[in-house]
């Protein structure tokens, strides 16, 4: 009986394979656990929905599309913008430094909704000063590498 | 003995000082580290010299954990990955208008850590590095199980809690099996074409701040991003004073997650981020009114900000008596030394007694600052909020940036990352997962990872994670205990949920 | 009072493309010199590690010597041959050691043939303190115990890090068995782990009869009592013998240069077969992208060469315990090509 427990529990590990042992492990509990989710919560959820009771996430919500989707889009142009900026002036941080200022210019910009002179003319002194300042301290004083 | 007094002069204490201010500043912005603040400051202490140079570090560190807690509370992003369970309770409370109370609180808590942890540090320092030696794979690997199971205390929903986290640990294994850590080098989880980017895998703070700082404001974009001023929301309500009193019957607390932070931060390899984790798991697991843990409360922040400041003693004691790094940014304090030519080891301590001297002082000395430091500018730190989203966001978004593309020393995959786990964040919060399970899951996976299949590899049998010593038994019961709880407590909830809706 | 959004984008745009014009001035220069700003990045993460400290000494000279803005990064291995493959101009350089190399030949993934995809630039030091230690109430006194315990059959576990400089030792001492003892070389075991601590640690739980460290890392562990736990006594460093006796009189800590030498050859030999000994020694060097301007491989080996002619840069390294070890970009080559090709017939022949 003893035998047949630890000859149960002994595992030989072979270290040119380790590296999959620990994800099979977590691919099993995941899929055990999504398939109780699945019987518990999804298939009531999606029930509910058909009956018209609750409404799909994303799908079936409101939602500010210019604002989120600006953001999304503003956010991808942004980090794409700065690595090719960048990369025309190696090393000097003037990627993130040229790219951040119509970044925060344009962000700021699309979440203010109304656009009186004085809160413009914040929102531009902000975008030129903000990433100024955080270029000249990182980059300058600290010499920490940005794109 | 007292010699090392003669070594002091103002500049020393200046220099602590001041790290500590660069240090909170570093820790305050979301993105920026501690770790990433020693880094920055290293090639300086090579003009400064030994003593002024250790000062500086010490007073970065100690600034720049504590610091983490500002974003925690204000924002709900941790500044640095180890206030985590800071946003926790933190957040929370600056929604009720208790922003400023709250951060009082963890500056308390965050001195109490740091002074109890420097203490430990300076009596107990080998004989605790003999202690910490005990712990092999099996032992680390249960230490890291245990501060999994808070997943389960912490979720809503236990069942989807759990899912959570270990979709947290798939997504920590994506990569490769580092060698560096004693894997075979492979990579798994990923298609050839993602090896040029994926191959470490996604790294924790961007993971972290994208998930925290750039899906939030995409919920809020979504949202309108309503002008509605956030002032109001840290306008000094009734209960948003405070006062010392909120300590009481808190001592236990304080002084036991002071002494976790101490102790897991002086295990190699498992330190950061698990210690606030375990902390907060064991005041919710061992306190008496923890219901309301989650929802804004102080012990929470007690909790996590005394342990993670306990940290910075506690991962200096592997550092000074066996020369290994307890944490990220005991690795780069390393640095230090190895500039200046002294080497750290078992023999640190009884051969450099000046330096180890100096480094206690300056170590206590940079708490002391801190908190006075932080405890009287909170007022206006906490303004922060009251900033128009529409400048706050943009400017946060962009801090991301920097902290993302500096925290590996420039790689602008990092960057991606950020956006990558923004949008995950905004997904998991739309279908109902839960968030923190999810980070701590990614968090502690990769040494859980290690430590499980490290441990199989040398003894070939699972009964070993019961067997090894009498620590994996009494972490076993921990364990035990956890789970039990956190099964109680929610078929409690369930019950007084049943209760409310007849009723 | 309302501004129309389009003025307000064209401003943004303008503001863009003026500061473009501003900084393009960087850019221009003749060709085959470095210029603007230069980031060196390197294959290990950590900054508190040898790699790091080496490379910051040299590039701190060479930009003093350049009259440029040098920065080392340490971004780790993988990303730091990615960048590299990414800038032809010169403006990303890399500093590695014999792991860029050995990582190919031991097949691990992620590294290619370095003299095939790179310009191999200058040597700039060596670090003299790869070492394997056994705890201090070892059974055995010395290395040659323990090839020949290995060669009657007891098995020797060693706690190394798999794929690469941790590894290479262990690699030569099989292949000595193999030699001496032909059959019997898998008696000697390797254990994968992954830092030095995990090595300590495995060590103190007597996993392992032997584990790879370095002088630096490990030597005051070998002055502990011998009724500490911690306590070790180094075997076997890896380092030529001319190597240590460069190192400064004081050695290591407490460890004198006279100390070291008893566990270099001619006193501790690993054989190789036709009577050559094994050693190794960790040598830090120069890689660059295969495209960039040959003019600038000249430019630094010239102003390298010059930082060396002055002298003050071997006091700095010598005080960190590294060997200077400086041979411009060709004689480099020639030498880690040879190097490399005398390793790969050992981790051949053990296969």
């Amino acid at each position: 009986m003893e035998s047949g427990l630890s000859s149960l529990l002994s595992v030989s590990i072979d270290f040119e394979t380790s590296h999959l042992v620990f994800p099979t492990i977590i691919h099993w509990i995941l899929a055990v656990l999504f398939a109780i989710i699945l019987v518990t919560k999804v298939i009531p959820f999606l029930a509910a929905v058909k009956r018209g009771e609750r409404t799909l996430p994303i799908v079936g919500e409101s939602m500010d599309g210019f604002r989120f989707f600006g953001t999304l889009a503003l956010i991808i142009a942004y980090f794409y913008l700065m690595a090719v900026v960048g990369n025309m002036f190696p090393y000097t941080g003037y990627g993130f430094l040229f790219v951040s200022m119509p970044f925060v210019f344009l962000m700021a910009l699309m979440y203010l909704h109304e656009w009186t002179k004085k809160a413009v003319v914040i929102v531009l002194i902000n975008a030129i000063i903000a990433p100024s300042l955080v270029w000249f301290v990182l980059a300058k004083l600290f010499r920490i590498t940005l794109p | 003995m007292m010699e090392f007094v003669s070594l002091l002069d103002v500049t020393f204490f200046l220099l602590a000082g001041f790290g500590a201010l660069v240090g909170i500043i570093f820790g305050a912005i979301p993105g920026m580290t501690a770790t990433m603040a020693v880094a920055v400051c290293l090639p300086l202490t090579y003009a400064l010299g030994l003593n002024n140079g250790l000062a500086l570090l010490l007073g970065l560190y100690v600034g720049g954990i504590s610091g983490g807690m500002v974003p925690a509370v204000l924002l709900n992003i941790p500044g640095t990955p180890s206030s985590i369970t800071t946003t926790f309770d933190g957040y929370p409370m600056a929604q009720k208008g208790e922003g400023e109370k709250a951060l009082r609180v963890c500056v308390v808590a965050s001195v109490i850590g740091g002074l109890i942890s420097a203490a430990v540090l300076f009596l107990f320092a080998p004989m605790l590095a003999d202690f910490s030696i005990k712990f092999s794979y099996v032992e680390k690997f249960l230490i890291i199980l245990l501060a999994l199971s808070v997943i389960a205390s912490l979720s809503s929903n236990m069942l989807v809690g759990i899912f959570s986290g270990v979709i947290g640990i798939w997504l920590s294994l994506v990569g490769v099996y580092s060698i560096s850590d004693g894997g075979n080098g492979k990579t798994r989880l990923m298609a050839d074409f993602m090896e040029p980017y994926l191959y470490e895998g996604f790294s924790l703070l961007p993971v972290l701040i994208g998930i925290f700082g750039i899906s939030t404001i995409l919920l809020e974009a979504e949202k309108g991003v309503k002008s509605e001023l956030t002032s109001d929301r840290l306008k000094l309500g009734k209960g948003g004073v405070f006062a010392f009193s909120i300590f009481k019957g808190r001592f236990t607390n304080l002084v036991r997650s002071s002494f976790i932070g101490t102790f897991v931060g002086m295990l190699p390899g498992v330190g950061g981020s698990a210690a606030s984790v375990l902390a907060y798991t064991q005041e919710k697991n061992l306190s008496r009114d923890s219901s309301e843990m989650g929802k804004g409360a102080p012990q929470g922040l007690m909790a996590s900000e005394s342990a993670n400041n306990a940290l910075t003693g506690g991962a200096l004691i592997p550092l000074l008596s066996l020369g290994i790094p307890g944490d990220s940014t005991t690795a780069v304090l390393i640095g230090a030394f190895t500039l200046q030519g002294i080497q750290v080891g078992p023999l640190f301590i009884p051969e450099n007694a000046n330096t180890w001297y100096i480094m206690m002082t300056a170590l206590v000395f940079a708490n002391i600052v801190m908190f006075f430091l932080m405890f009287f500018a909170i007022k206006h730190i906490a303004k922060v909020v009251m900033v128009p989203k529409h400048i706050l966001y943009p400017l946060i978004t962009m801090m991301c940036v920097v902290g993302a593309y500096a925290i590996n020393y420039g790689i602008m995959f990092d960057v991606w990352t950020l956006l990558i786990f923004g949008v995950l964040g905004y997904l998991i919060q739309k279908i109902g997962l839960e968030v923190a399970p999810l980070i701590i899951g990614f968090i502690l996976g990769g040494q859980a990872e290690i430590y499980f299949v490290k441990s199989l590899e040398s003894f070939g049998t699972l009964s070993i994670f019961f067997t090894k010593s009498p620590i994996a038994v009494v972490l076993w019961l921990l364990i035990l205990a956890s789970v039990v709880f956190s099964i109680v407590m929610s078929l409690k909830s369930r019950a007084k949920g049943r209760q409310d809706v007849l009723s | 009072m309302t501004v129309s959004k389009k003025q307000l984008v064209g401003l943004g745009s303008a503001a863009v493309m003026a500061s473009m014009t501003f900084g393009a001035g960087v850019a221009m220069a003749q060709d085959g010199e470095l210029r603007g700003n230069i980031r060196v990045v390197i294959g290990s993460t950590s900054t508190g590690g040898d790699t790091y400290q080496n490379s910051s000494i040299v590039v701190d000279k060479l930009a003093e010597q350049l009259d440029l803005n040098m920065k080392v990064d340490a971004v780790g291995a993988s990303s730091a041959f990615r960048t590299l493959d990414r800038d032809p101009r010169g403006n990303t350089l890399m500093i590695f050691h014999d792991q860029s190399y050995l990582g190919f030949l031991y097949g691990v993934q992620g590294y290619e043939n370095i003299f095939e995809k790179y310009t191999i630039g200058p040597t700039v030091a060596i670090n003299p303190g790869n070492a394997y230690l056994v705890p201090k109430d070892s059974p055995y006194e010395n290395l040659d115990e323990i090839i020949a315990a290995v060669g009657e059959g007891k098995e020797v576990r060693v706690a190394i890090q798999p794929g690469g400089v941790s590894e290479i030792g262990f690699s030569a001492l099989k292949n000595a068995v193999a030699i001496e003892y032909p059959g019997q070389e898998d008696n000697l075991v390797a254990v994968n782990t992954g830092s030095q601590a995990d090595k300590n640690q495995q060590l103190y739980d007597d996993q392992v009869d032997m584990i790879h460290g370095s002088v630096q890392a490990n030597e005051q562990f070998t002055r502990l009592p011998e009724d500490d736990q911690k306590a070790m006594r180094f075997v076997w460093l890896t380092a030529r013998q001319d190597t240590i006796e460069q190192a400064p009189e004081d050695g290591m800590g407490q460890t004198s240069r006279e100390q070291l030498l008893e566990y270099v050859e001619p006193n501790v030999t690993v054989t190789m077969g036709d009577d050559e000994n094994f050693t190794f020694d960790k040598e830090f060097f120069f890689l660059y992208n295969k495209e960039m301007d040959s003019g600038i491989v000249d430019q630094i080996d010239e102003a390298l060469a010059e930082v060396y002619a002055e002298g003050e840069i071997q006091e700095v390294q010598k005080n960190s315990f590294f060997i200077p070890n400086f041979k411009p970009s060709d004689e480099a080559s020639e030498y880690l090509k040879n190097k490399m090709s005398r390793y790969e017939e050992i981790i051949e022949n053990i296969q």
